[in-house]
């Protein structure tokens, strides 16, 4: 019987390969979707969770308290010395470790050298996280100070083999350090990511102010590894009076979450986890089943449009000796093997697409073919899905009453099941609707936020880091660059331009309150040229100059600070900046320095000779750029031979600071436009069939002096019907959703009633070119035929 | 074999029934050969569904081979489609999708025939309709007359009691209708098959033992064919 009922569904496949091909290529499509959208969920959910204590890692936390003592905000950095504290006080914590931020370091194997993510971490951070090491003992790996571990790839790169061990690299062109282990490549969802991995004591010897003890310094990660009995709430209310009891001013405490749900659960209101990336990866999930769904819709529309053909079968089949039962599982086999045949293209598809997918989303996914769990995972979904799209059609064929189908010509029962076909193609075109409208929200509002000003001159702009030489030796540089014409003004920054982040408290000024010393203003530490450089607008005074020895005190403030300050007469008025009396010598306009869709904090520009980071130069628009960039990296490589040279265009990074809502945009426009191709081909597929069974009808009709054109109409109308019902209740819906999103955003545009009703347009002009594809071929076809068919 | 009681069967429409059959009284023994004749809407098929259980009377009883079988519950009436009884239509309904020999052999699957019986089986129907080299075609590369042979042999295949034919030369040439009749004279006279058909054709009705008139909903005539 199955090899029977196998056969004849395979003959069926074969014989309608239009329909096959409509179902199979849309279940596809939808599958691939599905499975591409669950591999970046199982990315993101596997986040950090590496290694099999992964779950007694724990990240410890601080909430900041405000002058009344409620939780202001929640961050993630603490001091140095609440780790140690922890430790030792604490039998629970089994492992302790702080870590740096690991930003790019240069290392070198002889004249090779690199500037990869390297971090500092405390020798237990190896108890603390599962590494795999190739080589070298995990217990002692980072005991003395002049050892590091480094990745595979790492190794590769410096070497060429794994095979390194004890030999030696060149730290920032300073220190030799031996390698005492290779441990396998970190994985790109984890968190404390690094190429090569240092001693805490080494960062200590590098660094006077990290050996100073710090509470309230929040300027590192502590993790922790907890006993596995341990009661978490009952740990945080232990360790609650910690900072307090050390630090009595210090108006914060810490507690610990599990390191493994921070990168999803990352948002923090009163101290309690309220989301935060989850809510990306949960749209997502949605958007995955909802695609799928759309394509099961179509498989069971095509399934039931055929029933008019498949009655017969049934009645004779039941007269035969059928069972319900055994007509049910041939309906169902039928839909597990399109879905099979589907799956197998979807996995095609994936494998097309991924690289893609991946290049898209930064990230890298891959399908490991041995792994058992995907299988099991990608057959119960083809399972699944299967049993979804053709349960169905299978209770409703297998329903048919034989005797009204064999004796009668056209048994359908007319009404109910036309009905919920329609609200499955509206339903169909509504979740299309919705994505259609999200996609062009979300690319207005980037355009939206792409067009502020951004206020200075992005063009012609670069940076580089400020690295090893670079500090002692700017002045040198400076003269240097601008004596070979590469550029035509320099300076020096403490960040990046498009990179906010740092900021301070304490500032006092005429008429300042206790309260005012709370007040949050951003800070760029900068010496001479920085306004001539980047081409911030200066409104009041001028900036910091060497012709005013005095301008070593001096700061600027922007425009929204001399707001915040309530300052009449700015310029040359004396405010206390980091403990320091100084005057502002200049006043100039806001510009965007953090997210452009976010307005930045007051900000204050105050002159440090040696708090660089960051080369700013203007290129000179006289000569190529690439002669430029050329220039520039043979002096700074003469200046400071031990690093690379790394120039980055201003323009370049300031673009990706709209990646993540530029990744949002694409796939929302991939996934609706595949949603709305996947439901024209339902369409499609329906009208055909609709088309088939009034062939009659319209043979009648012809024959009676209808034309083409009204033929057309009275084909295509119900369809349209649908659709247009599905845009009137999608656009509320998106409307209200949409609304919802953009409120994240302090700086959003509106929703465009005009581009609403575009799209509104749009999907009716589709589906109506869609249907008529075949209505006109039914309209045109010869009235004898039609006749004669019955 | 059959014994029809008072059978009637009306459908009510705005308060009025229409009769299709009316105190329809009648008992087939085995091995009878009966055709149902009759004018058009005289509700011969009718009769002939509630005799194939496919349709149930609004009244009266029906007891069919000692069982009364009306309103009888799904699983028992396949039951007795696999065992007992076998359809022959006027359209031939012949399963597009499959090929003669698999149809042929799709009621020995819902029967749980074995494999091998199965295999013999169809063999011997093919051979004994002489379908041998046709066994791989599908219903649409034959003729009317041989689709028809293809409709009998599948009926036959699960070895019935009884076979209810409704019109089955109805879509038939003379020729090849007159096949069909000295096949359905055979099966009853050799095979002891019970036959009930519908016909129009006197001819056709020639070949039964019995023809039962049909007029208005009500037997007629109830005559036995002299030989």
């Amino acid at each position: 019987m199955f090899k029977l009922n196998l056969k004849i569904t395979l003959r069926n496949l074969w014989r309608n390969k239009t329909s096959s091909l409509i179902n199979i290529s849309g279940l596809a499509i939808g599958l691939a979707s599905c499975l591409m959208l669950m591999l970046y969920v199982s990315y993101e959910r596997s986040y950090d969770n590496h290694g099999k204590d992964a779950g007694q890692v724990y990240k410890v936390m601080t909430n900041f308290l405000d002058i009344n003592k409620r939780i202001e905000s929640t961050g993630g950095l603490t001091g140095n010395m609440i780790g140690p504290a922890l430790k030792e006080d604490y039998p629970a914590v089994k492992a302790m470790s702080r870590y740096e931020w690991g930003g790019p370091k240069l290392i070198a194997n002889g004249t090779k050298s690199f500037k990869k993510s390297g971090r500092f971490a405390d020798a237990d951070i190896l108890n603390v996280f599962d590494y795999t090491f190739v080589s070298g003992n995990q217990k002692t790996a980072l005991n003395e100070p002049n050892n590091v571990i480094v990745t595979e790839s790492t190794a590769k790169l410096l070497f060429g083999t794994t095979d390194v061990l004890n030999k030696t690299v060149r730290f920032e062109n300073k220190i030799s350090l031996k390698i005492t282990g290779v441990v396998k490549d970190i994985p790109g969802n984890s968190s404390v990511y690094f190429d090569f991995l240092m001693p805490w004591s080494l960062y200590q010897t590098q660094f006077d102010w990290v050996k100073e003890p710090a509470w309230t310094n929040f300027n590192w990660s502590t993790v922790v590894k907890l006993d596995p009995s341990t009661d978490i709430a009952q740990f945080n209310k232990e360790i609650k009076g910690l900072m307090e009891k050390k630090r009595p001013d210090s108006r914060a405490f810490v507690f610990v979450y599990p390191f493994n749900k921070l990168h999803l659960n990352g948002t923090f209101v009163n101290g309690k986890s309220i989301g935060g990336k989850i809510e990306e990866v949960r749209l997502f999930m949605g958007l995955g089943i909802g695609i799928l769904l759309i394509a099961c819709v179509n498989f069971m529309n095509m399934a039931t449009a055929k029933s008019e053909r498949r009655a017969k079968e049934v009645g004779i089949k039941k007269t035969i000796g059928a069972t319900r039962g055994s007509l049910i599982s041939q309906f169902l086999m039928e839909s597990l093997v399109l879905t099979f045949c589907s799956a197998i293209m979807a996995i095609v598809i994936i494998e097309l697409a991924l690289p893609l997918f991946n290049n898209l989303l930064g990230i890298e996914l891959g399908v490991s073919y041995s792994n058992a769990q995907l299988w099991a995972g990608l057959i119960s979904v083809v399972l699944l899905t299967g049993l979804i799209a053709g349960s169905y059609p299978a209770f409703y064929l297998s329903s048919f009453n034989p005797v009204q189908i064999l004796r009668k010509k056209g048994g359908k029962s007319q009404g109910q099941l036309i009905s919920l076909r329609q609200l499955l193609v509206i339903g169909q075109f509504s979740f299309a609707v919705i994505l259609i409208i999200a996609t062009t929200v979300i690319y207005e509002q980037i355009q939206y936020i792409k067009n502020r000003p951004v206020g200075y001159k992005v063009d012609e702009l670069v940076e580089m880091e400020q690295d090893g030489d670079l500090f002692d030796k700017f002045e040198v540089l400076k003269a240097k660059l601008l004596q070979s014409g590469a550029i035509i003004s320099m300076a020096q920054s403490s960040t990046s331009m498009t990179k906010d982040g740092s900021n301070f408290t304490g500032m006092e000024w005429k008429g300042s309150t206790d309260a005012d010393k709370l007040f949050t203003f951003n800070q760029i530490a900068t010496t001479y040229d920085f306004i001539k450089t980047t081409g911030v607008k200066l409104l009041e005074g001028r900036e910091f100059s060497t012709q005013f020895a005095s301008d070593t005190a001096a700061v600027m403030v922007s425009r929204s600070a001399v707001k915040r300050m309530n300052l009449v007469n700015p310029v040359g008025q004396i405010v206390v900046f980091h403990g320091e009396k100084r005057t502002i010598v200049g006043v100039f306009d806001d510009f965007i320095w953090g997210s452009p869709a976010q307005v930045d904090r007051p900000m204050v520009i105050g002159f440090f000779q040696g708090w660089g980071g960051t080369v700013i130069m203007r290129l000179n628009p006289a000569n190529a750029p690439v002669a430029n960039l050329a220039l520039i990296e043979k002096i700074t490589k003469e200046v400071n031979p031990a690093y690379p040279v790394e120039v980055n265009y201003v323009d370049r990074l300031y673009a990706g600071k709209l990646n993540a809502q530029r990744i949002l945009g694409v796939l929302a426009n991939l996934f609706g436009g595949l949603a709305i191709f996947i439901s024209c081909l339902g369409l499609f597929g329906l009208a055909a069939f609709s088309a088939e069974q009034r062939t009659k009808e319209i043979g009648v009709r012809k024959v009676l002096g209808a034309s083409v054109g009204s033929l057309m109409q009275l084909l295509s109308l119900s369809f349209l019907k649908m659709v247009m019902i599905a845009i009137l209740i999608g656009i509320p819906i998106a409307n209200y959703i949409m609304n919802g999103w953009l409120r994240n955003f302090e700086i959003h545009t509106t929703i465009n009633w005009l581009i609403i009703f575009l799209v509104a347009a749009s999907t009716l002009g589709i589906a109506l070119i869609t249907v008529s594809l075949q209505t006109y071929k039914a309209a045109k076809t010869n009235p004898v035929q039609a006749l004669k068919y019955e | 074999m059959i014994q029809l009681q008072n059978i009637e069967k009306y459908y009510a429409n705005k308060g009025l029934k229409s009769y299709i059959l009316r105190h329809v009284s009648t008992t087939i023994q085995q091995g009878e050969f009966v055709s149902i004749m009759g004018p058009s809407g005289a509700g011969k098929s009718t009769l002939l569904n509630i005799l194939g259980m496919l349709e149930e009377p609004t009244y009266g009883s029906y007891e069919f081979m000692g069982e009364n079988v009306v309103s009888l519950n799904e699983r028992k009436r396949i039951e007795l489609y696999r065992n007992h009884i076998g359809f022959v239509f006027q359209a031939y309904h012949l399963i597009d999708e499959m090929t003669v020999a698999e149809n042929i052999e799709a009621p020995l699957l819902y029967k749980k025939v074995g494999s091998a019986e199965r295999k013999s089986r169809v063999a011997e129907m093919l051979d004994r309709f002489n379908m041998v080299a046709k066994k791989d075609l599908f219903p649409n590369q034959l003729s009317g007359g041989q689709q028809q042979l293809v409709g009998i042999a599948r009926a036959l295949a699960a070895q019935p009691l009884i076979i209810l034919a409704d019109e089955p030369t109805g879509n038939l040439q003379s020729a090849q209708a007159l096949q069909i009749m000295d096949l359905f004279k055979k099966l009853n006279e050799e095979e002891n098959i019970t036959i009930i058909q519908v016909t129009h054709s006197e001819i056709n009705a020639g070949y039964g033992t019995r023809i039962l008139h049909l007029l208005d909903g009500v037997i007629s005539e109830d005559i036995q064919v002299v030989v």
